[in-house]
C-alpha cells in the first residue's frame, strides 16, 4: 500500500500532478460557472451558505489557481526540469508525497472556504492548517527540482530550467510573506501586503513558470532551436528584476504611499520590455513552421496562448498607468484581463505542455486527437465570449463613472453581458469535460511498443482515430 | 555537498558557474522585498490613527485594550460586524475607498482612517457601490431587510441574498455598516473640500437647464413643485421642508431644512444649482439624474417659498408608520392630472409641456 502511494516510478508524480489538476479544473471552472450564473440569476442558491456568490469566488479562485494552473505547471516542470537535465527526479517519492499534500490542501481548503473559513485576503483566502500544509508541499518540491538540478548531466543551462528554477526559489517566499498565518499587519500596510503578494504570485509564479514551459515546448515541437538564446535570458533578468515591486498597481488609487504607487507604475511599464522580448522570441522561433498550428494539437494551444499573452500584457502595462486605471479601476474589464492572463494565457500553455508530455510520460496516444480538436474550440470560442463580453461591460462601466452616473449598472446594462459570460462559461466547462474524459480513455489505451515511436508522439491530426 | 557531488560521479555538473547568478537573483529579490513590504512597515512610517480610524475593541474605563482570558482582544459589536462582512466576502463586490473623482460615495478617506483595521477590506470591484460611508445613511431595518432580500428593495440588484445568516449576524453586521465613516460625514470641518463648486462655471449645464423652464415666481408652478417634492424629497427633508423626514433619523449628516431665513439668499440658480448637482460630500443625490431640468425649475419655485423670517422650532422627526404621514404624502389630485400629462406629452415628443401648468 505504503509502495503504491509513494511510487518511485519514474515520471509517476508527473502524471500524478497532471491527473490531479485536471481534476481541480473541472471542480474549479464549475464553481466559477456557478458564481458567474448568479450574476443572472441572483437567487439561483438562495438559502444555501455554500452555494453563496460570496462563497463561491474565493473556492473558484483558490481551485483554479492553485489546484488546476499550480498543480499542472508543477506537473510539466517535473517532466520539464529531469528532460531538461537529462537525469532522474531526484526523488520520485517525495514528489509523490508532495502531491497528496497539495490535493489534501486544495480538498480541505475548498470544503472551508465553502463554509466560511477565510483569511479574507484575495488570493490568500486559504486559513493556517492549510497554508501550512502548502509551504510544506511547495517547499518539498522545490528542494527535489533543486536536488535535480544539481544531479544534471549537461553543462549549460537552457533558459526554461532558468525561469522554472526561479519560480521555484520566489513561490515560497512570496508565499509565507503573503500569508497572514505567518505574517499580519493593521491598516492600509494590510493592502499593500496582500498585493504584494497578489500580484508576486501571479508574476513570479504563473507567468515564469507558463513562459518557461513555452520556452521548451516551441523548439521542442517545431524541431528548431529557439531564435535568441541571449534575449531569452534578457526576458528572464528584466523579469526577475521588474517584476517584484508592481504590487502596490492593484490599489492605486486607494491612500497608499504616493512613492509606493510611482514605483508600481514605473515598473510596470517597464515589463513590456520582459514581455515583449518573450514574445519576439517565440514568434521568430516559429518563423516558417506557422503551418504547424493546423495539425499540431500542443503547439496550436501554446500559440493561442501566446496570443493571449500579448493581449493581457498589452493591456498590463496601460491599466497600471494611473490615468486608464482611474478610467477602468473596480470594473469587469478587469476580471477579463484577469481571465486573459491565467485561463487564456497560461492555462492554454500547460494544456499543450500535458497533452505533449502525457504522451511521454505514460508511453500511450492520446485517445482521440478529434476531442482534442473540439477541446481547443470549446475552450476559445467559450473564453473569446467571456473575455469580451467582461472587455466591453468593463468599458460601459467606466463611462457610466466617469460621466458621473450613480453605480446602477447592474440594473441596466451589465446584465447581457454577464450572460454572455455564462455563455462561455459553458462552453469552456464542457470543453474541460471533454478535456478529462479524453485524457482518461488515454489512460486505458495500450501502451506503444516502441521507443522511437514515443520520442516523436505527438497528438498531430491525422495520427489516430 | 555539490562538490563532493562532482568528485563522486563525474556526469553530475553540480552547481558550478551558477552561485553567482544564483545569488544574485536571491540579493535582488531581497532589495526589492524590503523596499516594498519592509520599508512602509517600519513603525517609524506606518500612518497614525485619524480620528475617524474607526473602533473595533472594546476599551477598559482606562483606555487600554478589553482582553478576554486568551488575552484577545474583545470584539464590540461592529467589529464582530466586521468579522462577518469579511467571512461573507462582501469586499469581493463592495470597495472601502472614495476616490477623488467619484460621486454620490461622500467624502474621501486617507490612510489613518484605518489604522485598526485588518485584514483590509479595500476591495478591487465595484459590482456593487462603496460602502466607506454608508453609516447613517439608512435605517437599520432597511439593512436587514436589503440583505435578506435585496431585490424586494432594490429591483434588478444582483447582491445575493444573506438570508441563510442568524438574526444575530445580521444584527453585528448591520452595526459594523452602522459605522462605516460614519464620523467623517458628521465632520463640519470636512466641509469646505466640496463646495468648491461656482454655480456659474459651467455653460453647457445652464444652457440644458433653460429647456421648458417655467415661470418659477407662479403659485402654480410652485404646486407642482410640491407635488414633486413629497415624492422624492419629503423622505428626507419632511414634508415641510424642515429637514426632520424619517431618514433624516438616521443620518448624520442632517438634510437642509429649508425654512431658515438663510436661505432666503438663495437666488433661483443656485436653488437649482443646488437641487441638480446635489451636495457633494452629503447625502444629498444629484438629482439631474434622475429629473427633468423642467421638473427641478418646479421643485425651486416651490423651495422658494420654504424660508421663513424666523425657522420654527423643529419637530421630533416624523415616522415612517404614522398614519397622518401617509395620508399627507397622497399625491393631491390636480398634481397628479399635471404629470400623467407632462409623461404623455413626453410620449409624444415632448413638444411642449406647458399645458397644466400656469404662469401664463
Ligand atoms: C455580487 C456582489 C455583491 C455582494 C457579494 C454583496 N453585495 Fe451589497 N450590493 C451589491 C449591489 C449590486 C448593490 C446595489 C443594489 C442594491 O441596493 O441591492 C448592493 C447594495 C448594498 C448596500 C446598499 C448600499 C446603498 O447605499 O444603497 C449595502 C448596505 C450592501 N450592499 C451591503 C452588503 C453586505 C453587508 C454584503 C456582505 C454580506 C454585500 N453587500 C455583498 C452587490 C453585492
Ligand atoms: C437621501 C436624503 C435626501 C433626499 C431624498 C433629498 N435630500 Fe436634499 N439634502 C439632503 C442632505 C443630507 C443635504 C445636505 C444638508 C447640508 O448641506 O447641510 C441636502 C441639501 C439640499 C439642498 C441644499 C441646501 C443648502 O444648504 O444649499 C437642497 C436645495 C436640497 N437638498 C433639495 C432637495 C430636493 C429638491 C430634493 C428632492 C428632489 C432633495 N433635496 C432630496 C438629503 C436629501
Ligand atoms: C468556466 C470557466 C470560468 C468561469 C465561468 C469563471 C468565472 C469567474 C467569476 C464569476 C469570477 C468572479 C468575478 C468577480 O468577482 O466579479 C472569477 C474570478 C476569477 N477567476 Fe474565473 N472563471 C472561469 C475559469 C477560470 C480559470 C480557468 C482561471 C485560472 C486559471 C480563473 C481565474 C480567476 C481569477 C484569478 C479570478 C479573480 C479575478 C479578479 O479578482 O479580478 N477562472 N471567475
Ligand atoms: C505585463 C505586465 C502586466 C501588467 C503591468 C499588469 C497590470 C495589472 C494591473 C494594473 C492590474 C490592476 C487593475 C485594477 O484593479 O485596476 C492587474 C490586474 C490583474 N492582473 Fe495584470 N498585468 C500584467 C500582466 C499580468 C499577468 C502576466 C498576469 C497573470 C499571471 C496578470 C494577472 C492579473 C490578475 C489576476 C489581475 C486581477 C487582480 C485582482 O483584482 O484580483 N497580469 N494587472
Amino acid at each position: 500500500m505504503i509502495r503504491r502511494i509513494f511510487s518511485s516510478e519514474e515520471g509517476s508524480a508527473a502524471k500524478f500532478f497532471m491527473f490531479s489538476a485536471i481534476v481541480w479544473l473541472i471542480v474549479g471552472m464549475g464553481a466559477g460557472l456557478l458564481g458567474a450564473l448568479e450574476f443572472s440569476f441572483p437567487d439561483l442558491t438562495k438559502g444555501v451558505a455554500q452555494l453563496s456568490f460570496t462563497r463561491l469566488r474565493p473556492a473558484h479562485v483558490n481551485t483554479v489557481a492553485f489546484g488546476w494552473l499550480s498543480m499542472a505547471n508543477i506537473g510539466a516542470c517535473l517532466y520539464i526540469i529531469p528532460a531538461l537535465c537529462k537525469t532522474k527526479l531526484f526523488s520520485e517519492k517525495l514528489a509523490n508525497f508532495s502531491c497528496y499534500l497539495w490535493n489534501i490542501g486544495i480538498f480541505v481548503g475548498m470544503l472551508t472556504l465553502l463554509n466560511g473559513y477565510t483569511e479574507g485576503r484575495e488570493y490568500a483566502e486559504y486559513r493556517e492548517p492549510i497554508d501550512i500544509l502548502f509551504v510544506v508541499a511547495l517547499g518539498s518540491v522545490s528542494y527535489n527540482l533543486f536536488r535535480t538540478l544539481l544531479n544534471r548531466t549537461v553543462k549549460k543551462l537552457y533558459v526554461s530550467v532558468w525561469y522554472i528554477m526561479g519560480a521555484f526559489f520566489w513561490m515560497p517566499i512570496i508565499f509565507i510573506v503573503g500569508n497572514r498565518t505567518f505574517v499580519a499587519m493593521e491598516g492600509l500596510n494590510d493592502g499593500i501586503l496582500n498585493w504584494f503578494y497578489g500580484h508576486n504570485i501571479l508574476g513570479m509564479w504563473f507567468t515564469v513558470l507558463g513562459v518557461g514551459i513555452a520556452y521548451y515546448m516551441l523548439p521542442k515541437m517545431s524541431g528548431k532551436p529557439i531564435w535568441s538564446h541571449s534575449l531569452s535570458m534578457f526576458g528572464f533578468w528584466t523579469i526577475a528584476f521588474f517584476y517584484a515591486p508592481t504590487g502596490t498597481h492593484h490599489l492605486l488609487q486607494s491612500p497608499v504611499p504616493e512613492w509606493l504607487k510611482a514605483l508600481a507604475v514605473i515598473f510596470s511599464a517597464a515589463l513590456v520590455i520582459p514581455v515583449i522580448s518573450v514574445l519576439v522570441n517565440f514568434y521568430m522561433t516559429m518563423k516558417g513552421s506557422w503551418w504547424m498550428l493546423t495539425t499540431n494539437m500542443p503547439i496550436r494551444f501554446v500559440l493561442t496562448g501566446a496570443f493571449w499573452y500579448l493581449v493581457t500584457c498589452l493591456q498590463g502595462p496601460f491599466q497600471a498607468t494611473r490615468g486608464v486605471n482611474w478610467y477602468i479601476h473596480f470594473t469587469q474589464w478587469v476580471v477579463g484581463h484577469a481571465h486573459a492572463a491565467l485561463l487564456g494565457t497560461f492555462t492554454f500553455f500547460v494544456i499543450g505542455a500535458i497533452y505533449y508530455g502525457l504522451q511521454r510520460l505514460t508511453g500511450k496516444r492520446i485517445y482521440s486527437v478529434r476531442l482534442v480538436k473540439w477541446h481547443f474550440w470549446l475552450l476559445l470560442i467559450g473564453f473569446f465570449l467571456f473575455f469580451a463580453s467582461l472587455t466591453i461591460g468593463g468599458l460601459q462601466q467606466a463611462v457610466g463613472w466617469a460621466l458621473g452616473y450613480p453605480v446602477a449598472q447592474w440594473g441596466l446594462v451589465l446584465p447581457p453581458m454577464w450572460l454572455v459570460r455564462s455563455i462561455g462559461g459553458v462552453l469552456m466547462f464542457l470543453s474541460s469535460c471533454l478535456f478529462g474524459f479524453n485524457i482518461y480513455m488515454t489512460m486505458r489505451e495500450k501502451p506503444i511498443s516502441s521507443e522511437l515511436e514515443i520520442k516523436v508522439a505527438v497528438p498531430i491530426e491525422g495520427d489516430s482515430k | 555537498m555539490s562538490e563532493d557531488k562532482n568528485s563522486n560521479e563525474n556526469k553530475s555538473v553540480g552547481a558550478k558557474g551558477y552561485i553567482l547568478p544564483a545569488i544574485v537573483v536571491a540579493f535582488s529579490f531581497a532589495i526589492i522585498y524590503t523596499v516594498v513590504v519592509a520599508i512602509p512597515n517600519l513603525p517609524s512610517l506606518k500612518s497614525e490613527p485619524s480620528k475617524y480610524a474607526m473602533e473595533y475593541v472594546e476599551k477598559e474605563a482606562d483606555g487600554t485594550i478589553k482582553r478576554d482570558e486568551q488575552g484577545l482582544p474583545v470584539l464590540n459589536d461592529a467589529g464582530k460586524g466586521r468579522a462577518i462582512y469579511v467571512r461573507e466576502g462582501c469586499f469581493y463586490c463592495h470597495s472601502q475607498f472614495v476616490r477623488p473623482q467619484d460621486r454620490d460615495f461622500g467624502s474621501r478617506v486617507f490612510a489613518g482612517d484605518y489604522a485598526n483595521e485588518t485584514p483590509n477590506v479595500l476591495g478591487t470591484s465595484r459590482t456593487g457601490p462603496d460602502l466607506s460611508n454608508e453609516g447613517g445613511k439608512l435605517p437599520d431595518e432597511w439593512h436587514v431587510g436589503h440583505l435578506k432580500n435585496p431585490r424586494e428593495y432594490n429591483p434588478g440588484s444582483i447582491m445575493p441574498s444573506f438570508s441563510y445568516l442568524p438574526d444575530e449576524d445580521l444584527g453585528y453586521l448591520v452595526s459594523y455598516l452602522q459605522t462605516l465613516g460614519r464620523k467623517r460625514m458628521d465632520d463640519p470641518e470636512n466641509r469646505h473640500i466640496y463646495e468648491a463648486y461656482y454655480p456659474e462655471a459651467d455653460e453647457a449645464f445652464w444652457h440644458a437647464s433653460e429647456h421648458h423652464k417655467p415661470n418659477v415666481d407662479s403659485a402654480a408652478a410652485a404646486n407642482a413643485g410640491a407635488g414633486i417634492f413629497r415624492q422624492n424629497c419629503a423622505v428626507c427633508h419632511g414634508l415641510n421642508g424642515l429637514g426632520n423626514g424619517p431618514n433624516a433619523l438616521a443620518m448624520a449628516k442632517k438634510p437642509a431644512n429649508f425654512s431658515r431665513p438663510y436661505y432666503k439668499a438663495y437666488s433661483d440658480k443656485t436653488w437649482y444649482w443646488r437641487v441638480a448637482e446635489g451636495v457633494p460630500g452629503t447625502r444629498m443625490p444629484r438629482w439631474k439624474l434622475k429629473l427633468e431640468p423642467e421638473q427641478m425649475w418646479y421643485l425651486v419655485a416651490f423651495l422658494k417659498t420654504l424660508p421663513q423670517d424666523k425657522s420654527p422650532i423643529i419637530e421630533p422627526y416624523q415616522t415612517i408608520d404614522s398614519e397622518a404621514w401617509q395620508s399627507q404624502s397622497a399625491l393631491p389630485e390636480r398634481i397628479t392630472d399635471n404629470y400623467e400629462k407632462l409623461a404623455k406629452n413626453k410620449k409624444k415628443g415632448g413638444k411642449s409641456s406647458k399645458g397644466g401648468h400656469g404662469g401664463h
